[in-house]
């Protein structure tokens, strides 16, 4: 199953149970305080009408200076239930069936809750002194009347219901409010994501072109996932650009090359020859058929330099060592003939040897590109002069007297097919391919390649190269012993 | 006829030479764009083969600077670069036809005599004055279906003039036109040359078919005149 987020639903959803809760919770302070407030106001109500009571009760001017209750004019809340009783007992009046509530003896006021017939009652004892006559000599005959005084509790929970009711309705109003608030102003929030998802969608293989949109850009969370985007995209379009300018460069190169071979052999069948022309012709095209391989040849070494490393991290094989003085030394043996044509003396300086984790093969390859550059950079007569040391790496360099590169060259020299001439013209020799072939060998080494300009003229290749760790140790010790 | 061809690839720049030459074609190169601008711009050729990629000035650059120095030689252009947007964009820019590499020696040879016919205003590879026949594909002439056993040289001469009819050809003309700069050429050698070829036309009873007017050049009449 695929699960989706929904980033507009979670913010909505989110904020709707927080203003519930809080909603929730406000209800509930807000019940407890009416109740509070509601049942002040009914026991106020209670009390008034015992006083009322009390105030009914009356010298009844008979000789035994007794009390009567008179009614007349007394208001009392509907469903009341009440008595009232002297200190003997006697009832003066009474309305429904009041419980007989223990009475305490102390005058203070006491609320009681009670059922009375199915219906909840909140009882009031009231305890007052009515004294008849208070002008007689005597003072006058004191009664103590106990009133109870009940009505029916049930408004009060009505008016409570009331204003629950109140809140939730408007609770309900509020987060309806929200809802449609909340939907529409997180789709608006939300907008600068989806420009930018329209903006990404309109990338294709052919059209690398992204610009962020403002909206992206401006909107402090997305700002860094649009960096993100367009660095990506850069970084990708530049990868892209690298190789289709490389299947161009090669095209080229080998149409040239098929082409001069063709035309080779188109120009000796074009009619009969005789057998030396036929001989000379042949050799010629041989020749040209020669270079069309070593193209293609430097071509295959490149593309296997280039995804060798992956395949090696991924088999954990080691890499091969070899000697790298004994390497160059190869190298200059092989370039021998070149050198001598054009009167190039090569000086190789080397104090120590260095295990370089290259095969030998490869290594070959690195030291004669490089001193075939050189050479064939360097005018004729002068000095080519290869210099290795060796530290916690090992370090080549090659110095030839030619005339340097420019600094607009040395950005590329490493690149596939460039030959330092926009119109790429081959009669410098080589196919262009010789220096990449360099850097892939160092890089897949670990190392790195570099040329610069000397300052008394000419360029300085610097190549640096891991070494094997036991055996700076190994010559180490061999130093030790030495001594 | 003469072609230039401005072509850095020495090798192929060499099998075009040997191929145009032995058609018989004069062939005049250059390995780079500078120095093939200049000889394009002397106007004495009939064609031009022109590659794209050049040191010192790009292709496009030589053809777009000849076609502003008012120059109507019919240009070919030889590339190895993909993308149709730069052959239309040549067309455009005043080339006549293009080839990409690898590309038949053959067709090359060609397109090269088919640009050069064009451009002298004729279609059919058989070039007829009066009651003379030149097919430039088989290179033979024939007079009243007669064949003539014609050298290279008197060939070209004939077929330079047969295509400038009536008009008059200076010694100096055919000699820009016949010959390239590979060639020891004195104007004697042309006049030789002329005399053996009117010779060779010659029908006994009629005017010769070439004029020669003195001081100023040759001219093929296209009329007969019986005398």
């Amino acid at each position: 199953m695929r699960k989706s987020l929904s980033i507009t639903r979670r913010l909505t959803v989110t904020v709707l149970a927080l203003e519930f809760l809080s909603a929730m919770a406000l209800i509930g302070a807000i019940t407890i305080h009416e109740w509070h407030v509601q049942l002040k106001a009914f026991d106020s109500s209670l009390e008034a009408s015992a006083e009322s009571l009390m105030g009914a009760v009356q010298d009844a001017e008979d000789e035994g200076d007794n009390v009567m209750l008179d009614m007349r004019g007394v208001h009392l809340g509907k469903n009341a239930i009440f008595r009232v009783k002297d200190e003997r007992g006697r009832v003066l009046g009474s309305a429904g069936e009041p419980p007989s509530l223990e009475l305490p003896s102390s005058s203070e006021h006491v609320f009681h809750n009670m059922d009375i017939s199915g219906r909840s009652y909140r009882f009031f004892v009231l305890h007052g002194l009515r004294i008849v006559d208070p002008g007689e000599p005597n003072g006058g005959t004191p009664h103590s009347i106990t009133i109870i005084y009940g009505t029916p509790i049930g408004h009060v929970w009505h008016e409570v219901i009331e204003s629950i009711r109140f809140f939730a309705i408007a609770t309900a109003v509020l987060l309806g409010v929200t809802a449609l608030i909340m939907a529409w102003s997180v789709r608006a929030v939300l907008s600068p994501v989806n420009e930018l998802a329209r903006e990404a969608e309109r990338i294709t293989a052919r059209d690398w072109h992204f610009d962020a949109p403002r909206s992206a850009k401006e909107t402090v969370e997305l700002r860094p996932l649009a960096a993100a985007l367009e660095a990506a995209l850069a970084r990708l379009q530049g990868s892209f650009d690298q190789q289709r300018r490389f299947t161009n460069d090669a095209a080229h190169e080998l149409k040239t090359d098929v082409a001069i071979v063709k035309s080779s052999l188109q120009l000796l069948s074009m009619r009969k020859r005789t057998v030396e022309e036929y001989g000379q012709g042949l050799a010629l095209s041989l020749d040209d058929f020669t270079r069309l391989e070593m193209t293609v040849q430097k071509m295959l070494t490149l593309a296997r330099l280039e995804q060798q490393p992956i395949e090696n991290s991924r088999s954990g094989t080691e890499f091969q060592y070899c000697s790298l003085r004994d390497v160059i030394e190869d190298a200059i043996h092989q370039s021998k003939p070149l050198a001598e044509l054009k009167a190039i003396s090569v000086v190789f300086e080397c104090v120590a040897d260095a295990k370089v984790p290259i095969d030998n093969r490869d290594a070959l390859l690195l030291c004669s590109n490089i001193l075939l550059n050189a050479l064939q950079h360097s005018p004729n007569g002068t000095t080519v002069r290869i210099a290795m040391t060796v530290n916690e790496e090992a370090w080549l360099t090659v110095e030839d007297q030619g005339e340097g590169v420019s600094d607009e060259d040395r950005a590329h020299v490493f690149e596939p097919f460039y030959r330092g001439d926009p119109s790429r013209s081959r009669r410098s020799g080589g196919t262009g391919l010789g220096l990449s072939i360099c850097k892939a060998i160092c890089e897949r080494a670990g190392g790195s390649i570099e040329i610069e300009n000397r300052v008394v003229g000419g360029a300085l290749v610097t190549v640096k190269l891991p070494v094997k760790p036991s055996v700076s140790i190994r010559s180490s010790s061999a130093l030790l012993k030495a001594q | 006829m003469r072609v230039l061809l401005i072509e850095d690839e020495q090798r192929l720049a060499e099998n075009i030479v040997a191929a145009l030459r032995e058609t018989g074609l004069a062939v005049d190169y250059a390995l780079d764009g500078e120095a093939g601008s200049h000889l394009a711009e002397q106007g004495v050729y009939d064609a031009i083969v022109l590659d794209l990629m050049l040191p010192g000035k790009s292709g496009q650059r030589v053809l777009r600077d000849l076609r502003r120095e008012k120059i109507h030689t019919p240009v070919l252009i030889l590339t190895a670069q993909e993308g149709k947007e730069s052959i239309v964009s040549l067309l455009n820019a005043g080339a006549d036809d293009y080839l990409s590499k690898p590309f038949d020696l053959g067709e090359l040879l060609a397109r090269i005599k088919a640009l050069i016919r064009r451009a002298k205003g004729v279609s059919n590879p058989i070039l007829m004055v009066s009651d003379v026949e030149l097919n430039t594909v088989q290179q033979t002439v024939r007079r009243r279906g007669q064949l003539l056993d014609l050298s290279p040289t008197e060939y070209r001469i004939l077929e330079y003039l047969i295509h400038r009819p009536r008009a008059i050809v200076s010694k100096q003309e055919l000699l820009e036109h016949l010959y390239d700069f590979d060639w020891e050429h004195h104007s004697n050698v042309i006049e030789a040359h002329v005399s053996n070829l009117r010779r060779k036309l010659n029908i006994a009873g009629t005017e010769p078919l070439i004029e020669t007017l003195r001081h100023r050049g040759y001219r093929l009449r296209d009329e007969i005149a019986v005398l």
